[in-house]
């Protein structure tokens, strides 16, 4: 029912309307109403597509993604421990042909913002009358001494879920009791801001349960806070005996702030040692999560020109550097960080595929809008991140963003992480963490449905 | 009932209105649910309620009891002072108007029979296959996420799980332990 009416409020409006062609000029030739054309084919760029085609089946919607599957980097963490088959991350893009999405096998490796044209590895130029760009991070080893593309199939980063992951899990199951595991953290922004400390639990669980727990795994930290840091450093307390942060503690998990000498400068490949300015560590699982910036097209597009990331505009995701082409996902600063100088700035957009998503949709919203002649429509953001800790123990933090008055609003009170304690200061029961350790799997299962599907 | 063209602009989501006011842009507002509650609603993700074509009336108290403090839960109490009273019952009303999608699961024999045994007690109000509720209140049951409807029942059986309805944490609590699971599935399982 509503897709039959769906389409008939989109050709009623075609019909009356010439708004469309006034928006798009191009497009008054073109068969279709707009040519869509969406790079990357990650939670963003996924998300994006399947919404511009169900909002309105008249636009041309084009997905270039070199990748013929997608390994969700969320959960990947559980496929490191062994509690999850990397099998359930992986998904195709069948379910988005079969929306009428036509999906491209390719790299884009070329913008002609001017003549709104891209260039495909395979040799092909397509025209856009919008654009979606969602390419995710590009890593820069080039920022460690030592580091580079060439050692990662030793010392893996397994940010970017699939074979990586792999490689990572192997190496934590060839490790043997009393052993080093050290896991590298750079400097904010950096893609799922739970994700290392989440990593450092689902190891420890797989050691305890594996009777390896007089090793170590220890986090060197280019940062002095992390995200759900309470909750983080009670559950390691509740079930790997952390005891205090800092180097040389007694619990298996051992976080080192930068200001305490986490924040790592050298790496010397051959012995998997890693060196900051008061800490030299020689590791043996060392796990390097490479420093980040948007996307390498998006650079090469000229539209990351905050600090090395994309700025939008609040109200529709749209580039502020290019009204026609939308950056959303982990390639984009959605807000101000404070990290710009803004003193008002309380939060920044964290990167994670829940956001990317959210954002997806507006920008969906927004251009179908824009291609039918119509106002733009509210946008709302929302972001959820379950991290999980051990079997049956698993927490969460969710945000919501509005726009008021063109500026993205932190919605505090529709926001939070989950209780440390319970309003008379009682400890939380452990319903509550059971709970939300199973919310994660259902998450993951509908957000690569509403992505994919 | 609005008209069709109306109800059209609704359905793509593109009323437009100026920003926080309530109520007038509901399916933009519902879009961000889709990630824990699956597509319009519809769950494919077993811990997550389906919530497309539940009444109404029980949407609307489930989210304004968690707006209160009335009812406990693990993820929504978080979010939902995050909506106004307005929009709260525009969400309500937007996920009630879709159809109800029973996702309906296998499971054997032996735990379809000892879950009807189980449901014997839960007929009187939520019908036989949990599809036909007696009353606005009471969510349908049929073909929603059998795990979803365990880790309910989990909660009404726990002290330390604040819920609300009085009747239903009874009924939950006279299920015997063994009970719980076969009667979720056999819930599961019903189309209808
Ligand atoms: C270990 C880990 C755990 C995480 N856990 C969570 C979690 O629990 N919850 C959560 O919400 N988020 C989580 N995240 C974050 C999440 O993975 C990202 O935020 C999300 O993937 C961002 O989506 P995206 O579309 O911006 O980028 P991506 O998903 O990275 O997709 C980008 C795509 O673009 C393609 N691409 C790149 N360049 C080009 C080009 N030139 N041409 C064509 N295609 C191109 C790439 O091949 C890729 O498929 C986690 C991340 C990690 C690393
Ligand atoms: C972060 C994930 C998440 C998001 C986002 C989310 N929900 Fe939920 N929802 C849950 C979980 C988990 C439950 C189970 C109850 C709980 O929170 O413990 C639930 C339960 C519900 C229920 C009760 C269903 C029933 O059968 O009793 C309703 C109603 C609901 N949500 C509505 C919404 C609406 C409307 C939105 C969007 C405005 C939304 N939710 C967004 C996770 C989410
Ligand atoms: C007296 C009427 C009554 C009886 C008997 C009853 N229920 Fe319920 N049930 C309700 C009501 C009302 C609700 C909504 C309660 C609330 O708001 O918390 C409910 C909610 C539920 C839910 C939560 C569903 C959701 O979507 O979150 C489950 C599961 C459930 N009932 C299972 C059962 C089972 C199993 C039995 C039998 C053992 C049973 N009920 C017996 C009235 C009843």
């Amino acid at each position: 029912m509503s897709q039959f009416n769906r389409r008939e409020f989109i050709k009623t409006l075609a019909a009356a309307s010439s708004a469309s062609a006034l928006a798009f000029p191009s497009i008054a030739r073109a068969a279709a109403k707009a040519r869509v054309i969406v790079i990357g084919g990650g939670y963003g760029g996924a998300t994006a597509a399947k919404y511009v085609k169900l909002l309105d089946p008249g636009i041309d919607v084009t997905l270039i993604e070199p990748n013929k599957t997608y390994t969700s980097c969320p959960l990947s963490n559980e496929v490191i421990s062994g509690y999850r088959d990397i099998k359930t991350l992986q998904i195709g893009y069948d379910g988005l042909k079969k929306r009428g999405v036509n999906v491209l096998q390719d790299l884009v490796v070329g913008v002609d913002r001017a003549k709104k044209t891209v260039t495909l590895q395979g040799g092909k130029t397509l025209q856009y009358d919008a654009m979606v760009m969602s390419p995710g991070v590009e890593f820069h080893y080039n920022t460690l001494e030592g580091y580079s593309e060439a050692v990662i199939n030793d010392i893996p980063h397994a940010w970017k879920a699939g074979e990586q992951t792999l490689i990572l899990k192997k190496q934590l199951e060839a490790m043997p009791d009393g052993g080093k595991f050290v896991i590298v953290v750079p400097k904010g922004p950096f893609r799922c801001p739970p994700g290392p400390y989440e990593r450092a639990s689902q190891v420890a669980s797989y050691l305890k349960h594996h009777g390896k727990a007089k090793s170590k795994i220890i986090i060197l930290d280019a940062n002095d806070s992390h995200s759900k840091k309470g909750l983080f450093q009670q559950a390691w307390k509740a079930l790997y005996g952390f005891e205090k942060e800092g180097l040389g503690t007694s619990g298996m998990i051992e976080w080192v702030k930068a200001s305490e000498g986490g924040n790592v400068n050298k790496l010397d490949a051959a012995t998997k040692t890693v060196h900051s300015d008061f800490v030299d560590l020689k590791a043996d699982v060392l796990n390097i999560i490479p420093p980040h910036k948007a996307g390498k097209i998006a650079v090469t597009a000229d539209l990351a020109k905050a600090d090395g990331w994309c700025k939008v505009v609040p109200m529709t995701m749209a580039s502020a550097e290019d009204e026609a082409i939308y950056t959303i996902g982990d390639s984009c600063v959605a807000g101000e960080m404070a990290l710009y100088g803004n003193p008002n700035a309380n939060f920044d957009m964290p990167k994670s595929a829940h956001i990317a998503m959210t954002q997806a949709k507006v920008a969906a919203a927004a251009i179908v809008a824009k291609v039918n002649g119509l106002p733009t429509p509210t946008p709302y953001y929302a972001n959820t991140c379950y991290s999980i800790v051990d079997e049956g123990y698993g927490f969460s933090v969710a945000h919501q963003y509005r726009v008021v008055d063109g500026t993205f609003k932190y919605i505090k009170e529709g926001s939070g992480i989950s209780p440390m304690a319970m309003p008379d200061k009682s400890p939380v029961p452990p319903i509550y963490r059971k709970l939300e350790a199973e919310y994660a799997d259902g998450w993951l299962r509908n957000v690569m449905a509403d992505a994919f599907g | 009932m609005r008209n069709k063209l109306q109800m059209a602009f609704a359905l793509a989501g593109l009323f437009f209105v100026a920003p926080v006011q309530a109520g007038d842009d509901i399916e933009g507002l519902a879009r961000t649910c889709y990630g824990c509650h699956g597509t319009n609603g519809v769950s494919v993700g077993q811990s997550m309620p389906s919530i497309a074509g539940l009444s109404a009336d029980y949407l609307k108290t489930v989210m304004m009891e968690w707006k209160s403090g009335a009812r406990a839960s693990a993820n929504m109490t978080r979010l939902i002072s995050g909506y106004s009273d307005a929009e709260i019952a525009g969400l309500a009303s937007y996920f009630s108007k879709l159809p109800w999608t029973p996702q309906v699961q296998k499971t054997s024999k032996e735990t379809l029979a000892k879950g009807k045994a189980a449901s014997d007690r839960c007929e009187s109000c939520h019908g036989v296959t949990g599809g036909e509720p007696d009353g606005d209140d009471i969510p349908r049951l049929n073909g929603q996420w059998a795990k979803y409807l365990e880790l309910e029942l989990m909660k009404y059986r726990d002290e330390a799980f604040q819920m609300s309805h009085k009747k239903m944490i009874k009924n939950a609590r006279k299920l015997d332990e063994g009970e719980v699971n076969s009667v979720a599935e056999y819930f599961g399982a019903q189309s209808k």
